[in-house]
């Protein structure tokens, strides 16, 4: 649905310059640069593993903003199709779904360092095997499991080789959103920030479904 | 149009249910009186790592410190003590409550 739109981006308005040639303005230089999207990912990492580097926060100090930028990420990449079929082709919609993938690739990478600082806090495998079997340990492993080949098949060249399967293995981010909730309510023994991130995507998912069920309905 | 707005006024209720903040985690809640009758933090992990413990990390939880760390035996946990008397009162792993002080 979205490749009829790919050839959108954000038309500022551009106004001659005194020697009358068109200059695209910067913000909208900005705004089309993919790479200017990347790096506004990555500065919620480089915040804190700055902070982490000056000594100010320890290992266990970085399991949470890591895990909770994954999350976040994860749940907007996962938005922006029920978004588009409820809302329409809205340019700034758009501009997001052509950026889809950098939001997966960075729920993913963020979900590595959330592994890699895990790793470190506990130090050794005795204690991470220790707690392996803890409902709020082995659901963020299992969702880690589920991330790996969807991460590793989000480039052109998979999608191509899987042709239809692309899809279907893409759509391993369901379940593995459903495990990232359970791992997040049980990790923090407190229902409140998982639920406040999951259920506006949860409700988009079921508006959705109402509406493409309701769409059937009335074609028959 | 009625979807959208539905939609947006639950996500709006959800915020608001969401952002009521959660102070303690309710795990362990100590009854020690004022502040000032307290031990000091730095009196609890100097206790503990005479005794064998690597403290990681402490704060206050539920009006009691909560140190996150490795036990003498070697186990990382997340264990209570009583801001008065520095008693230990629980020590936990995640899934796993290994030591739990009677009454509490």
């Amino acid at each position: 649905m979205c490749l009829e739109y790919c050839g959108c981006r954000f038309n500022l308005r551009v106004a001659p310059n005194q020697t009358g040639h068109y200059q695209k303005p910067m913000l909208r230089i900005i705004l089309n640069n993919k790479s200017a999207f990347w790096a506004l990912l990555c500065l919620p990492a480089l915040l804190i593993l700055q902070r982490y580097a000056s000594g100010e926060l320890i290992a266990m100090d970085m399991l949470h903003p890591t895990g909770e930028w994954s999350a976040r990420f994860m749940i907007a990449a996962m938005a922006l199709s029920p978004l588009l079929s409820l809302l329409g082709p809205r340019p700034w919609l758009i501009w997001l779904i052509q950026r889809r993938r950098a939001l997966g690739v960075a729920a993913f990478v963020y979900a590595v360092l959330h592994l890699i600082f895990y790793i470190i806090d506990m130090g050794n495998l005795d204690d991470i095997l220790a707690e392996f079997l803890a409902l709020g340990i082995w659901t963020g492993w299992a969702a880690m499991l589920l991330f790996v080949p969807v991460a590793m098949t989000s480039n052109d060249a998979s999608m191509r080789a899987l042709k239809a399967g692309w899809k279907r293995l893409q759509r391993l981010v369901y379940p593995a959103a459903v495990l990232v909730l359970i791992h997040w309510i049980f990790i923090h023994n407190n229902l409140a920030p998982a639920l406040l991130h999951f259920i506006p995507l949860l409700l988009l998912v079921a508006a959705r479904f109402l509406r493409h069920r309701r769409l059937i309905l009335k074609g028959a | 149009m009625r979807l959208l707005t539905s939609l947006s006024l639950a996500a709006l209720a959800t915020i608001a249910c969401a952002s009521v903040p959660a102070s303690a985690t309710g795990v362990i809640t100590c009854k020690a009186g004022p502040v000032s009758g307290w031990k000091s933090e730095k009196a609890l992990t100097e206790k503990l790592t005479k005794e064998g413990w690597t403290v990681r990390k402490s704060k206050v939880d539920g009006g009691c410190y909560e140190v996150y760390g490795t036990t003498p035996e070697g186990d990382r946990v997340e264990a209570y003590f009583h801001p008065v008397t520095l008693e230990k009162l629980y020590v936990a792993r995640r899934g796993e409550v290994l030591f739990r002080k009677k009454g509490y």
